[in-house]
């Protein structure tokens, strides 16, 4: 008696009670279905989450100034002024970094034509849409001469330019930041949001520029460093925090007075917590598979009693205990497995349908599909075991005396 | 000299509930040579079950020796007893124990299916075992869909399929109407004829008579 047999033999007996079949199969059903759902969730989120911080900038490593103090109180952080262009300048000169970008940030009134937004205005240079990942839309990004000369020329993120009504056409046009005439030369692509930092209502503008007209001073707002290569990073860090002390004439145990920040460092965090969150979610998922293995052993023990006579003329005309066993065991075991199969069907919909809905890839490991089945198998093998000895160890006299 | 089919030498089967000992099988010594057919007749009570069941090898003697076709059936285990059933003998029941929403013929197949047989063979013999009964058009039947006398020719094509040594048949007309009662009666006496060897247990001395030699049983006693 083969496994095909015992198959056979389990399915046509679940076809002869399909409406019980298909409850009891429910519990599984639901069971892997939520966990491949779940799983599938936290792995698109992971991945969403993590392009968008990639989008950030590559290699990315932000300087921003440290907390100024006067006397004993400790202002905000970045409230102090001890970053400054040369800073940006000496940081370009280390080895390790690829490109940097002084950041002076101030917001304003931007009005064209008869529409006006307030916005960010953040003066840099030309190395500063390679850096954060930006791409051109339209026109022109600043270019080297326009910062040397500080022209008075602006390129807006895509939100800012919506905002505007400012479209390809309006390339060249006169818009009017602060008060002042600026010239636009380009547009940029939309990039998205981090978190609730939308990253395309910005207008760009030539930082000489911004020093001419807004803030004033030789200080910066930030420094963002591109680093030649990911490897690299730590030793980067090291260098520009060994530069910039130098520069600021710290030594010893006096603290910094600017901070850095790792765009690897936030990575890290991100996916560790996403991955937990996905663990967690699994987790409570599971339960409802071993709630749905329950299930199994409740039908497959009333199933039993029902059939106590059947298995006592089985065992009359010549089944061993162990062909009973196996025969009880295999239809558990096609329940879950089948129960096993709908779910993960009704897993990849609904995790597909959520996936298109949030707006990232769907996710499917093949390993998490395989270990589905596996695990809705070895439910059916757990569970299934005890009611298929009940049946094994039936007396064929009184079974088959059993009404 | 091939040994007696049926072999009860002495045997005792005493029940115990609680304290009490219940004798159902006296000291019975009971021979049955290949090819005969016997009647075991007795009332109700009188202890044919439990002789059935050790016959049938569904329970143990508690005394005296017991051998079928030749093997002892001390100290089997269940699973050796289920695998002497399944060679030695053809079960015919009072209540034809049919497996319900299953067809004749996968019924009459399922012995074969314990005994490791493949399923094309299964069902080339279940089907020829059938069409020698008159059932070769009741094939994929259900017995819900079968008359009484119907089943019990499934039951002992079932009991046939294996081609074992001994039919024990208990009360197979009980069940049935005296019409379907005769042509079952005949069909045994059939295969009485055919050579095989029969042991039927009833409490109707008129069913027993189909038989060609008669022991009597009474208060766990066998008389010929």
């Amino acid at each position: 008696m083969n496994l095909l047999e015992l198959v056979r033999l389990a399915l046509a007996r679940l076809g002869s009670s399909r409406l019980r079949a298909a409850l009891t199969m429910l519990g599984v059903i639901i069971g892997v279905a939520s966990v491949i759902a779940l799983v599938s969730i936290g792995q698109g989120a992971t991945s969403g989450i993590t392009a968008s911080l990639e989008g950030l900038g590559t290699n990315l490593l932000t300087v921003t100034p440290g907390a100024s103090r006067s006397g004993l109180t400790r202002g905000a952080a970045g409230s102090s002024t001890t970053l400054t262009l040369d800073d940006a300048n000496a940081i370009g000169e280390i080895e390790t970094v690829g490109a940097v970008a002084p950041e002076l940030t101030t917001q304003s009134l931007v009005v064209a034509g008869s529409q006006n937004t307030t916005t960010t205005i953040v003066g840099t240079t030309d190395a500063y849409l390679g850096i954060r990942n930006y791409s051109l839309w339209q026109g022109s990004f600043l270019t080297d001469a326009a910062v040397a000369n500080s022209l008075r020329v602006a390129v807006l993120g895509a939100t800012t330019a919506d905002d505007l009504g400012l479209g390809a056409d309006s390339i060249g046009t006169q818009i009017s930041i602060g008060g002042l005439p600026f010239q636009l030369v380009g547009i940029l692509q939309p990039k998205g949001s981090v978190g609730i930092a939308n990253q395309d209502d910005l207008v760009l503008v030539p930082i000489t520029a911004v020093r001419h007209h807004f803030v004033g001073g030789d200080n910066v707002r930030a420094i963002d460093v591109s680093v030649r290569s990911a490897d690299e990073i730590p030793l980067a860090e090291a260098q520009l925090e060994q530069t910039l002390r130098a520069r600021h004439g710290l030594t010893g145990a006096a603290s910094n007075d600017f901070n850095i920040a790792d765009q690897a460092q936030l990575l890290d965090t991100v996916s560790s917590i996403t991955g937990t969150l996905t663990i967690l979610l699994a987790g409570i998922a599971s339960i409802s598979l071993v709630v749905g293995g329950i299930g199994i052993m409740n039908i497959m023990l009333v199933s039993v009693r029902e059939r106590t006579r059947e298995i006592g003329i089985r065992k009359a005309v010549g089944a061993r205990r162990g062909q009973i066993l196996l025969q009880f065991l295999v239809e558990a075991v096609t329940l879950s497995v089948l129960g096993g199969i709908a779910g993960i069907l009704l897993g990849v919909l609904v995790s597909a349908g959520i996936a298109n809905a949030a707006g990232w890839a769907l996710v499917l490991q093949p390993a998490t599909l395989a270990l589905a089945v596996g695990f809705s198998a070895l439910v059916g093998v757990v569970f299934g075991v005890w009611p298929a000895r009940q049946a094994a160890v039936l007396d064929p006299i009184a079974a088959l005396r059993y009404e | 000299m091939t040994p007696p089919i049926v072999d009860l030498d002495h045997v005792w089967r005493v029940y115990r509930t609680g304290r009490v000992e219940v004798p159902a099988l006296v000291d019975a010594t009971l021979r049955v040579r290949p090819g005969e057919f016997v009647a075991i007749v007795g009332p109700s009570g009188s202890g044919k079950t439990t002789l059935m069941n050790v016959v049938g090898c569904l329970d143990r003697p508690t005394a005296g020796v017991y051998a079928i076709a030749g093997t002892p059936v001390a100290n089997l285990g269940d699973d050796d007893l289920a695998a002497l059933r399944s060679r030695t003998i053809g079960f015919v029941f009072q209540s034809f124990n049919l497996l319900p929403r299953t067809s004749a013929l996968e019924n009459v197949a399922t012995p074969l299916l314990y005994q490791g047989v493949g399923r094309r063979e299964r069902h080339t013999r279940a089907t020829a075992v059938l069409e020698r009964l008159g059932l070769g058009d009741r094939l994929s039947h259900e017995p819900s869909e079968l008359s009484g006398g119907q089943q019990q020719r499934v039951a002992i094509a079932r009991a046939l399929v294996t081609e074992p040594a001994l039919i024990l048949a208990d009360e197979p007309t009980g069940n049935l109407d005296s019409h379907s009662g005769a042509e079952v009666l005949a069909l045994l006496r059939a295969l009485h004829a055919a050579g095989r060897t029969i042991l039927l247990i009833t409490h109707d001395p008129t069913v027993a008579a189909a038989a060609g030699r008669q022991v009597h049983i009474a208060d766990g006693r066998l008389a010929a």
